[in-house]
């Protein structure tokens, strides 16, 4: 088969002598095709595992409504808030980097790529402070909650809203960090000059990653900062 | 566009990825939106809306998520295939949250309806019985109480007086350190 296709593809001699074109596809296209599939199919499971946190979450609303909105007013706002604009940002800066390595202007991949990559820091930062002020303030997970100690009284069964705060946040910030350590090998590809018009699947299916990291938190941020 | 060949045969539709290239503007464009949008979810959680917050908030969302989708995944301009396995997601989430939700809100009736739990609901109707809820068991409340004691207290003051918006954000030194070893402080509380 694939001397057969060799032999008819003359149009596109950049593929055949395509340094990055695996010997069991025909053309980049297709290399580049096969791998968003499978991007994609891979995004559909974790939808999937995320959709069962949010489900859990709407669970614990429908049952203990009262507690939910009083637990959740120990949320910050601000916190919450200033994370969803850099988070927002770095889906930006992310597609500007897609784009980038669309039209093969490395230079560009590699600043789109830094700045994301600060965002990324930046929304961990974030998240840093305002996990402590959690913990210091004993609202936590299950058996560790223990905000009744620090003066703080709520009714029903806040340490299950705040597992399942953990958990959703927690999970989320796990994929943040996952997202850096890819951009900064896509980076580092890029600083060696991999990538081209022709060769970017990595850089896409990185984007691809990253947006829907975004995109649970364009979830996340009103169900648990802001929703009453 | 290039062709392939199985067999010595030209075929067609095999998954070959054929990029839309989109003007940096409309970038611009998309995240100006979600800035906007974001800003209205924040100033919209302020009102007063009940019931419908809910909805609104989700709804709200929903465009944000699109317009990432839709744009920065390019999946507007990407293979139809790939929003089927996008779309398909989505189905398979919607019976996963339908049917568990179906089950909670018909089980009361069904269980009344097929005396499940009878017994438990007699002695509880008679006041004997075990309250349902696990927050209501008496013995868990007590727990909390001696915790609190044994504690030497809550944190008074200013601590537990108006612990509404800005605590969590800024913690006193007091709030900050005592936690650590809580029996240590207890005789001094």
């Amino acid at each position: 088969m694939s001397t057969t296709a060799h032999a008819h593809a003359h149009g596109h001699g950049d593929d055949e002598h395509n340094p990055f074109l695996a010997h069991h596809f025909d053309t980049m296209g297709q290399q580049a095709g096969a791998a968003k599939l499978g991007m994609w199919l891979f995004l559909a499971t974790e939808i999937l595992m995320f959709s069962g946190l949010f489900l859990a979450y709407f669970i614990t609303r429908l049952f203990y409504p009262e507690m939910v909105l009083e637990a959740h007013e120990q949320l910050s706002k601000i916190h919450g808030g200033v994370n969803t604009i850099v988070l927002l940002t770095s889906s930006y800066t992310m597609a500007l980097a897609v784009r980038s390595a669309q039209t093969s202007n490395t230079a560009g991949i590699k600043r789109y790529i830094l700045m994301t990559m600060a965002c990324g820091g930046i929304f961990m930062v974030v998240k840093y402070f305002e996990y402590s002020a959690k913990f210091e303030h004993g609202l936590l997970p299950g058996r560790y909650y223990s905000a009744h100690l620090h003066g703080l009284h709520i009714d029903g069964l806040p340490h299950i809203f705040y597992a399942v705060y953990f958990m959703m946040t927690g999970l989320h910030g796990i994929h943040v960090m996952v997202g850096l350590g890819v951009m900064a090998w896509i980076y580092v590809r890029a600083n060696r000059g991999d990538f081209s018009a022709t060769n970017y699947a990595a850089v896409e299916n990185t984007g691809l990653y990253w947006h829907l990291v975004d995109l649970v938190w364009i979830f996340l941020f009103p169900l648990l900062y802001l929703v009453k | 566009m290039s062709k392939t060949y199985l067999n010595g045969k030209a075929i067609d539709g095999f998954h070959e990825v054929h990029e839309h290239v989109s003007p940096i503007s409309l970038y611009n464009k998309i995240i100006a939106v979600l800035f906007v949008l974001t800003g209205l979810t924040y100033a919209v959680s302020f009102a007063d809306l009940g019931a419908a917050s809910l909805t609104v908030a989700m709804f709200v969302a929903t465009i944000k998520a699109a317009l990432v989708i839709g744009y920065f995944m390019h999946l507007k301009y990407d293979d139809r295939y790939h929003l089927f396995v996008f779309a398909g997601t989505l189905i398979f989430v919607s019976i996963f949250f339908g049917f568990t939700m179906f089950d909670l809100q018909a089980r009361t009736a069904l269980n009344d309806e097929q005396e499940t739990f009878m017994r438990i609901r007699e002695l509880e109707s008679s006041g004997a019985g075990p309250k349902l809820g696990v927050d209501n068991v008496p013995e868990r409340a007590e727990k909390i109480r001696q915790e609190i004691e044994a504690h030497g207290g809550g944190h008074g003051g200013g601590h537990d007086a108006g612990h509404g918006d800005a605590k969590a954000a800024a913690p006193t030194p007091a709030a900050g350190t005592a936690p650590a070893k809580p029996a240590e402080h207890a005789p001094g509380h």
